[in-house]
C-alpha cells in the first residue's frame, strides 16, 4: 500500500479502494460515512430521511465508480407551493464524470407536505481524493408555484426549472382544454397522439467533445462548412439569421448562429433546438445550441453570435449519421426581467418538423399516467392544480 | 505478496512506473510474464500511475519554475562569492592558495550538482504528462442505452432503466439531459456534465 501513502490518500477508504482494485470487489455505500448532504440553514426543505438502497463503491483502477441510487425525503417547510427542485450531487468538481445534477420538476408540493427525491446517477472520482465523505449532494435551487426561486443557481437552475415550469403550464392548460372542449374522449385522442409522437421520434446517439476536437487527439479533415436551414416560429421574440458548422463526415464542430432580438425587451439567454438530416432525408433531433453561460444581455434590435466550441459526432443503432443538412429554431428565450418564452403548441404544430422535438417533461409524464394507470387517473391529475 | 517466489509490491510498482534499475527489470520481466497475479497487480499500478499522471500538481508550470529553480543557484553562487574572508583566513590563504579555494570550490561544486540533479528532476516531470494515453479526451456520449462519460477505454455510463420511456438531450454547451418518469408517475432528470 505504499503508493497509497506516496499520494497522500490516508483515509481508510483508499485501503478499501485499492484492496477493492486489486481484488476486483465493491463496497457498499452507507449515509452516515459516504455521503454529505448540505442543505442551507434557511432553505425552505427540510431533511427527513435518506435511503442509500444498493448504492456501491468500485475501483477501477486509479478511480472510484460511484452507483448512487437513494433516495432523500424531503419536507416543504416554507409557506408556497413548490414546483420544482435541483440537487448538485458533487464527487469531485473539477474532473469529467464528477458532476451530476438530479432535478425533480412538474410537481405540486404544498407547504408541511413531504415528498422523496431519487438520486440515481453514477460519478467517478480518483482514489487519492479519499478524505472527506466520497459524495456530496448540495440544494441548488427551488421553484415555487408563483415562479419565485431560492438557492445558489450554481447550474442555472432557476432558468432550467422555469422554462420547465413555463413548458409545463403550457400542456396542462392545453390537455385540460381538450378535456373541457371535447370531453374524456376528445382528451384521450389528444393523449394518444402525444404517446404516438414520442414513439415514432427517432433518437440518435451523440458523442461530445471540446475544444472541436473528435474523439481522438487528432483534429480531422473539415469536409465543408454547412449552413444552417431556420424554422421561423411565428411568436418567437428572437430570430436567427445566419449560422454555420464545420461538418466532418457524421461530425459536427464549432457550431455558431447569429440571432437578432425582435422583442422590445432586452433579452439575457436564448436556446436554439438543433436539427439534422441525413443522406436518406430523415431527421432527428441532434441537441441544443445555448448562449454561452457567461452574462448576456442583448438589448431590443441588437444582434450577437451563440458559439459553442464543442464537436458532435451522430450515429444510429451503431451506424454513422452522415449529416447532410441541419435545421435550427429558437427553442427557449429569458428574457432580463427573468421572464421566459417558449414555443407555443401551435408553434409546435406549424412544421412536420418539429413533431421530432422532445416533449415536455410534463406532457412525457402525462403521457406515462395515462398509459400505465389509464384515462380516469389522467383525468384526476389534470384536476388536481 | 509476501510469497518469497514472489517480487516484492514494491519492486511491481517500480516495474509498473519505468523505475526499476535495468538488471532489475529483466528478472523482474522474466517474473511477471509468466505469473498472472503478478500481471494483474502491475497493470492495477500502472492504471493508478495513469491516473496520478493526469491529475498530480494541476497548478504547477514546471516549465516556468526551471529557469527559476536555475536563477536563484546562480544567486547563491554570487552571493557566495561575495562573502569576506577573515585576515587569519588572508594570511592563511596565502600560504595555502589552493587548499583556500576548498571550500568555495566545494560549494561550487555542491551547486553545479544540484542544478544537474534539479535539472534532471525538472526535465523528468515535465515528460510525466506523455504517459498519459493520447485518446484520453473525454468524451460525452448520449446512446439508446444511457448517457455517460468515456475517457480512453473506461466508460462510465449511467443505463437507463429498460422499462420506463427515456428522453435524452445533449447541449452544445457540454452537457447531457436525459429524463425518466418513474413508477410513481414523477419525472426525473438527471443532468452529466463533460466537466
Amino acid at each position: 500500500m505504499s503508493i497509497c501513502s506516496k499520494f497522500g490518500a490516508g483515509a481508510l477508504w483508499a485501503l478499501a479502494a485499492m484492496a477493492g482494485s486489486l481484488l476486483g470487489q465493491d463496497t457498499p455505500l452507507d449515509a452516515a460515512n459516504s455521503v454529505k448532504i448540505d442543505l442551507p440553514a434557511d432553505a425552505p426543505l427540510n431533511l427527513i430521511s435518506t435511503t442509500m438502497g444498493d448504492s456501491r463503491a468500485t475501483s477501477r483502477g486509479g478511480a472510484i465508480v460511484l452507483d448512487l441510487h437513494m433516495g432523500l425525503t424531503l419536507r416543504n417547510s416554507g409557506f408556497k407551493h413548490i414546483r420544482g427542485v435541483t440537487l448538485l450531487i458533487t464527487a469531485q468538481e473539477f474532473a469529467p464524470g464528477g458532476k451530476g445534477s438530479v432535478a425533480r420538476p412538474s410537481i405540486d408540493v404544498p407547504p408541511g407536505e413531504n415528498f422523496t427525491l431519487p438520486i440515481d446517477i453514477r460519478l467517478v472520482r480518483p482514489v487519492r481524493e479519499s478524505s472527506g465523505p466520497l459524495v456530496r449532494v448540495q440544494l441548488d435551487g427551488v421553484l415555487f408555484d408563483d415562479l419565485s426561486f431560492f438557492g445558489p443557481n450554481k447550474l442555472s437552475s432557476q432558468r432550467a426549472l422555469t422554462f420547465w415550469e413555463v413548458e409545463a403550464q403550457r400542456d396542462r392548460s392545453y390537455f385540460k382544454q381538450a378535456l373541457q372542449a371535447r370531453g374524456e374522449n376528445g382528451l384521450r385522442q389528444e393523449i394518444l397522439a402525444s404517446i404516438a409522437k414520442q414513439a415514432d421520434r427517432p433518437q440518435l446517439d451523440v458523442s461530445l467533445t471540446r475544444n472541436g476536437r473528435a474523439t481522438g487527439a487528432a483534429v480531422p479533415a473539415t469536409d465543408h462548412v454547412a449552413q444552417f436551414a431556420f424554422l421561423n416560429l411565428p411568436g418567437a421574440p428572437v430570430q436567427p439569421l445566419e449560422g454555420w458548422a464545420a461538418i466532418s463526415g457524421n461530425e459536427a464542430r464549432s457550431p455558431q448562429i447569429e440571432i437578432v432580438n425582435n422583442s422590445g425587451k432586452p433579452v439575457r439567454y436564448v436556446e436554439i433546438g438543433w436539427l439534422v438530416k441525413d443522406k436518406q432525408g430523415r431527421e432527428y433531433l441532434a441537441g441544443s445550441v445555448p448562449a454561452s453561460e457567461t452574462t448576456m444581455v442583448l438589448p431590443s434590435g441588437q444582434h450577437t453570435k451563440l458559439r459553442q466550441d464543442t464537436a458532435l459526432k451522430f450515429s444510429r443503432q451503431g451506424r454513422p449519421i452522415e449529416i447532410d443538412g441541419m435545421t435550427a429554431y429558437v427553442s427557449q428565450v429569458e428574457f432580463a426581467d427573468g421572464r421566459v418564452w417558449v414555443p407555443s403548441r401551435r408553434d409546435l404544430d406549424s412544421s412536420p418538423l418539429l413533431r421530432i422535438t422532445a416533449p415536455s417533461p410534463e406532457e412525457q409524464r402525462l403521457a406515462d399516467i395515462y398509459a400505465k394507470q389509464g384515462l380516469a387517473a389522467l383525468v384526476a391529475e389534470l384536476k388536481r392544480y | 505478496m509476501n510469497n518469497p517466489q514472489h517480487p516484492s509490491e514494491s519492486d511491481l510498482a517500480l516495474l509498473a512506473g519505468g523505475e526499476a534499475s535495468r538488471v532489475r527489470r529483466l528478472l523482474l520481466d522474466r517474473h511477471v510474464r509468466g505469473c498472472e497475479a503478478c500481471q494483474e497487480t502491475v497493470a492495477a499500478y500502472r492504471d493508478l500511475r495513469d491516473d496520478v499522471a493526469e491529475g498530480d500538481l494541476p497548478g504547477v508550470n514546471w516549465n516556468f519554475l526551471a529557469p527559476e529553480m536555475r536563477a536563484n543557484i546562480q544567486v547563491g553562487l554570487e552571493a557566495g562569492a561575495c562573502v569576506g574572508t577573515s585576515p587569519a583566513a588572508s594570511r592563511w590563504a596565502v600560504t595555502h592558495s589552493w587548499a583556500s579555494a576548498g571550500p568555495r570550490l566545494a560549494v561550487a561544486f555542491a551547486t553545479l550538482v544540484l542544478l544537474v540533479v534539479s535539472g534532471f528532476y525538472v526535465r523528468d516531470i515535465r515528460t510525466r504528462p506523455a504517459t498519459v494515453p493520447a485518446d484520453a479526451t473525454p468524451v460525452l456520449e448520449s446512446t439508446s442505452t444511457g448517457v455517460g462519460i468515456r475517457i480512453a477505454d473506461k466508460s462510465f455510463m449511467l443505463p437507463s432503466h429498460s422499462d420506463t420511456a427515456s428522453n435524452q438531450t445533449v447541449s452544445a454547451r457540454g452537457d447531457v439531459e436525459a429524463r425518466v418518469v418513474d413508477d410513481k408517475g414523477s419525472v426525473t432528470i438527471n443532468n452529466v456534465y463533460l466537466q
